[in-house]
Formats: structure tokens, C-alpha cells, sequence
């Protein structure tokens, strides 16, 4: 495989933040477990697009990188969690608003919470086999604003955890800052298992005057807990295993962010000291596909990502179709 | 005297010392000691708690083995009225809409064992089968009180309802869903277990109160969910 790096990274946010009293009604504030809500979170607005905050994320990368990053981009890949428009995706709207003019526009809708890592491991495929070199990729996270903001929907506990960003990254050919290894996995057994369901009971496509929401029974919160306890280390495990390193080595744990238990049973069990594990759930909640690059964006300001530590990326999406994890070497860049 | 060694001769992966040297079983016991175990392995086949209760061991049995004190440290099972044969009681779990369950007690005050063999929405086939044992604190901790050990079995039966046409039409909820709970439900179980017990022998009060007042808990709690 030829060898990738990640160049840079940045993120974008909806200027909307929604307090938690937004959610919820006085007897059914969201008190815990899964459902545990954060304390602020972005919400899109209404005419918002992730395509306006890709391309917002991106310039950001462009201040950073110098050139004329445009006229470079082989691969544009996106995953928007609900897009701006079914069929289409906006990658393609991505490129002609940057002015670009890529060899490669692929719009994901699978792989969720996981996703900037398949992307990666896609770009690195793509760079095997062509002689493209750098790849945008693009995780915006939309279903709060859009979903849950629902006058009716907000009053349900699950409301308050999603929330809205982007973050985008310039992943290039090259040792730079290199990624040393990927493992990405689809457990298709666990396919069937989160559902989607409004009050009407209709179709999500059919018209009808009711929300849909993301449908996780009691019985089903108990198999996805258990699941999402195993997968995320078992994975971050193989990927330590394929980069050569043990997970002693860890310098730097991002995860997606799904809730507060999550994160403490992953790091406990990877034994990953709490400073550093990346958490941004209390100010921006579950940022679905965009938490990861969001956290990496967050571990670099804060100086986390010391000269030659590992950054190791792990998750795991819906209710445990797909897991994966990628092992980074944190090279000073020049 | 018989020729222990020799009998096991020829049973395949057995280490013994014999065979299997003290620096074999120290190199084993390093690898197999870790600092943290996934919640599968240790609560998944089977889901065992223990803890520590300040009463006599004689005082913790009765109440175990009276199957009417589920109603005071389950967190669910209400209501329970003796059912259509002897010794099977039957009453509501609360964890789930409309849920029967049926209970039969069998317990060894020799041994101080106490199972309680149940079922959701039917008595026919006891398959979810509580196993706890009191055992003396002073003998295996060295002071006064009960070890109360509690174990269940992941019973297939826990994966898949055998008796889907005695469920409650629309009930969503199978008791084998909640498995992973299991460890984390037992535990609030046990410390009600516990609280109710301390608390009865601290002030000196009857441990089973429903036996002597003048209506008994089972006629109270008729069938009421």
C-alpha cells in the first residue's frame, strides 16, 4: 500500500448552540445511561448546508497548508449523517465550490460513527491504485438541527445527545505524519439493529406530519451497551497489533463520542489514562461521523499530540455494524 | 489405596504436578492474570455476585428461603399468591408489561442453599434458576455476619423464548434482552438484600414482619400489577 499521511485538519460549526434546557419536558429530562445528555450542542439552521461547512472547514486547512489547495485535490470523500439532498450527495457541490477539479468524488452514507477512519483506509486505496495524491475527507454531522430540534422530538431523552459540526481533513502520499495502520471490520450480524420509527409509523420517505427518531428498544440498548463495550477495544487492539505497537503505547486515544459511559468503559478497558482520551461530549454531544476529526482537531490545539507519539483512532457505528481503528505516528511537521 | 495418578492416566489436558512443573504453572498464571477482563467473559456464560451481609447466617437462610421476601428485595417481582400446585407461587415482573412469573423454592438449611427455580408467563418449565448459598461470615471471613453468594446460568432459554404463545400479545421485552444487565440488576438486588437485612437485625426486628401481622402479604398483594 503507499504510504499516507495526515496532512492537516479542521472543523466547522453551526453558529446555533442549544442548551439542554431545549430538550426534554419536566418530567422526562434525560437522566442517564445511554441517553445522558451533554451540556451544549450545535444545532444546523435551517437552510444550512454541510456543504457550507466543508467548505468553511476547509479554507481553514488552506491557511494552514499554503498553495493553492484546489487546484491539488484528487479525492474529495464526504459522509453527511442526513444530507442536503437525497440522491445527489455533496461532494461533487463540495468540488465546484471550492473550485475544484478531483479525480475522485465518492459520498459515503454507511459506516457512521466510524467513517472518517473507512475513508481513510478508501483514500489509501485509491492512492494505491492511482496516482492521486491528496484526499479531502469530509465527515459533517446534520441530524441534530435537521431531526432533533422537532418541536415534538426534542421532548424525547435521545433528542439532547446528537449534535451538529464538521470536520474535514487533508490526508496526502506520504511519511509525514503517517498512518501506520488500519483495520476496519463489518460485523453484518448486527446489521438489523437500529431502526428508525416516527409517531405515524410511516415510511421515512412517505409523507406524514410526525418526526422520525433513531429506535433503540430497551432490549436493544442492552446488546448494543454490550457490543459497543467489545468491538471498540477488540478493534483498536488489532489495529496496535497491525502498526507493531502495544496499546501501552498509546499517546493519544480519539473515539467517536457516542456518551459519557462509552467513553470511560473503552479507555478503562484499554487503560488509557482519562487526560489522554480526547472528549468533546459535553460541549458539542454526539457528533456522529464528525466527533473523530473533531477530536483530533481539539488534541493538536491543546499540544496533546506530542513529536512522535501514536494517535490512535477507534469506534465503532449504529449498533455495531462496522468498527474500526487507525494507528498514527505524530511526526513534527515541518 | 487407590493409584490416583494412575487413574487419571490417559484423560487428556489435565495439569497436575506430575506433569505440569511449578515454574509451567507460574508462567501460566502470569499470562492468565490480567488487569482488566471484558464484561463478556466474566458475566456472560454465567453471573455470579457475592457480598457481605452484617446478619446471622440462620436469620439470612429464613428470609431467603421464604419466597414471599422477593417482594421486598427484588426490584421487580410483585404480588406473588400461591398458584395451582403446591409450593409454586406466582406473581407480576414488574420489569416488563403484563409479565407473570412463576416461582417454586427449594431449599437445604443443612447446606443453606436456597434456588428459586422461575419462568416468565408460565409453570410448566422452570428454567430461570436463581442458585444462592449463606455461608457463615465468621468461618471464611473471620467475623460475625453472612456471605450471601448468588449465581444464574446463562440458560439458552434466555436467547430465545420456548414458550412465545404464553407471552403477553405486543410485549416487546424477553428477560434473556436484559442478560447483559444482569450483573449490574443483581447487584442493586443484593444491596436491597443487604439493606433490609442490617437494618432488620441492628434495631432487633423480626426478619420476615409479614409472618406476623394479622394479614399476610400474599392476601395484600393479590394479583395486582
Amino acid at each position: 500500500m503507499t504510504p499516507i499521511s495526515l496532512k492537516a485538519i479542521a472543523s466547522e460549526f453551526p453558529k446555533t448552540v442549544q442548551p439542554n434546557d431545549f430538550f426534554g419536558d419536566e418530567e422526562r429530562r434525560p437522566t442517564g445511561g445511554m441517553f445522558r445528555g451533554a451540556s451544549l450542542r450545535h444545532h444546523m439552521e435551517p437552510g444550512q448546508t454541510a456543504v457550507e461547512l466543508i467548505c468553511a472547514a476547509t479554507q481553514k486547512i488552506q491557511d494552514q497548508v499554503g498553495g493553492d489547495l484546489a487546484s491539488e485535490i484528487d479525492i474529495i470523500l464526504t459522509n453527511v449523517s442526513l444530507p442536503d439532498l437525497p440522491f445527489t450527495g455533496c461532494g461533487a457541490e463540495v468540488a465546484k465550490s471550492l473550485g475544484a477539479k478531483p479525480m475522485w468524488v465518492f459520498d459515503l452514507h454507511n459506516h457512521g460513527c466510524v467513517s472518517f477512519i473507512s475513508m481513510m483506509s478508501l483514500a489509501q486505496s485509491l492512492m494505491t491504485t492511482s496516482n492521486a495524491k491528496k484526499a479531502l475527507i469530509c465527515n459533517v454531522q446534520t441530524a441534530g438541527g435537521r431531526i432533533f430540534a422537532d418541536q415534538e422530538l426534542r421532548k424525547e431523552p435521545q433528542a439532547a445527545v446528537p449534535g451538529d459540526g464538521c470536520g474535514v481533513a487533508l490526508i496526502e502520499v506520504g511519511d509525514e505524519r503517517p498512518i501506520e495502520h488500519i483495520s476496519v471490520e463489518c460485523f453484518a450480524e448486527n446489521a438489523s439493529d437500529m431502526q428508525i420509527s416516527s409517531r405515524d409509523n410511516r415510511k421515512w420517505w412517505e409523507p406524514g406530519a410526525s418526526q422520525f427518531q433513531i429506535d433503540f428498544s430497551r432490549a436493544k440498548v442492552a446488546k448494543v451497551i454490550q457490543r459497543g463495550n467489545r468491538l471498540v477495544p477488540d478493534i483498536v487492539n488489532k489495529a496496535c497489533s497491525g502498526a507493531g505497537i502495544s496499546t501501552d503505547e498509546i499517546g493519544t486515544l480519539v473515539t467517536n463520542q457516542p456518551n459519557r459511559i462509552f467513553l470511560r468503559n473503552w479507555r478503562e478497558a484499554l487503560q488509557v489514562p482519562e487526560d489522554q482520551h480526547v472528549d468533546t461530549f459535553e460541549e458539542h454531544g454526539n457528533l456522529f461521523g464528525a466527533g473523530i476529526p473533531v477530536c483530533i482537531e481539539r488534541a493538536e490545539k491543546e499540544g496533546k499530540l506530542e513529536d512522535d507519539s501514536y494517535l490512535v483512532l477507534g469506534g465503532f457505528s449504529h449498533a455495531g455494524d462496522y468498527a474500526a481503528s487507525a494507528v498514527i505516528r505524530w511526526k513534527a511537521t515541518s | 489405596m487407590s493409584n490416583f495418578n494412575a487413574q487419571v492416566k490417559g484423560i487428556p489436558g489435565l495439569k497436575r504436578i506430575e506433569e505440569f512443573s511449578r515454574d509451567q504453572m507460574g508462567e501460566l498464571c502470569v499470562e492468565e492474570t490480567r488487569s482488566v477482563y471484558p464484561h463478556e467473559q466474566i458475566y456472560g456464560p454465567y453471573c455470579t455476585i457475592e457480598e457481605y451481609i452484617n446478619c446471622p447466617p440462620s436469620d439470612v437462610f429464613e428470609y431467603l428461603a421464604d419466597v414471599y421476601s422477593l417482594e421486598e428485595w427484588t426490584w421487580s417481582t410483585r404480588g406473588l399468591v400461591e398458584g395451582d400446585e403446591p409450593g409454586l407461587v406466582v406473581g407480576w415482573d414488574r420489569l416488563a408489561d403484563d409479565t407473570k412469573i412463576f416461582c417454586r423454592t427449594i431449599s437445604n438449611k443443612d447446606a443453606m442453599t436456597v434456588d428459586y427455580h422461575c419462568a416468565w408467563d408460565q409453570g410448566k418449565q422452570l428454567w430461570m434458576i436463581y442458585l444462592m448459598r449463606v455461608v457463615p461470615a465468621q468461618l471464611v471471613l473471620g467475623k460475625p455476619g453472612s456471605v450471601v453468594i448468588w449465581s444464574n446460568c446463562h440458560h439458552p432459554n434466555y436467547d430465545k423464548n420456548p414458550h412465545p404463545e404464553t407471552a403477553p400479545k405486543d410485549r416487546e421485552t424477553w428477560v434473556g434482552d436484559l442478560w447483559p444487565f444482569f450483573y449490574a440488576g443483581h447487584v442493586v438486588e443484593m444491596q436491597n438484600l443487604k439493606k433490609i437485612l442490617e437494618h432488620r437485625h441492628a434495631k432487633g426486628q423480626t426478619i420476615r414482619p409479614w409472618k406476623t401481622t394479622s394479614s399476610p402479604a400474599p392476601m395484600q398483594a393479590a394479583m395486582c400489577k
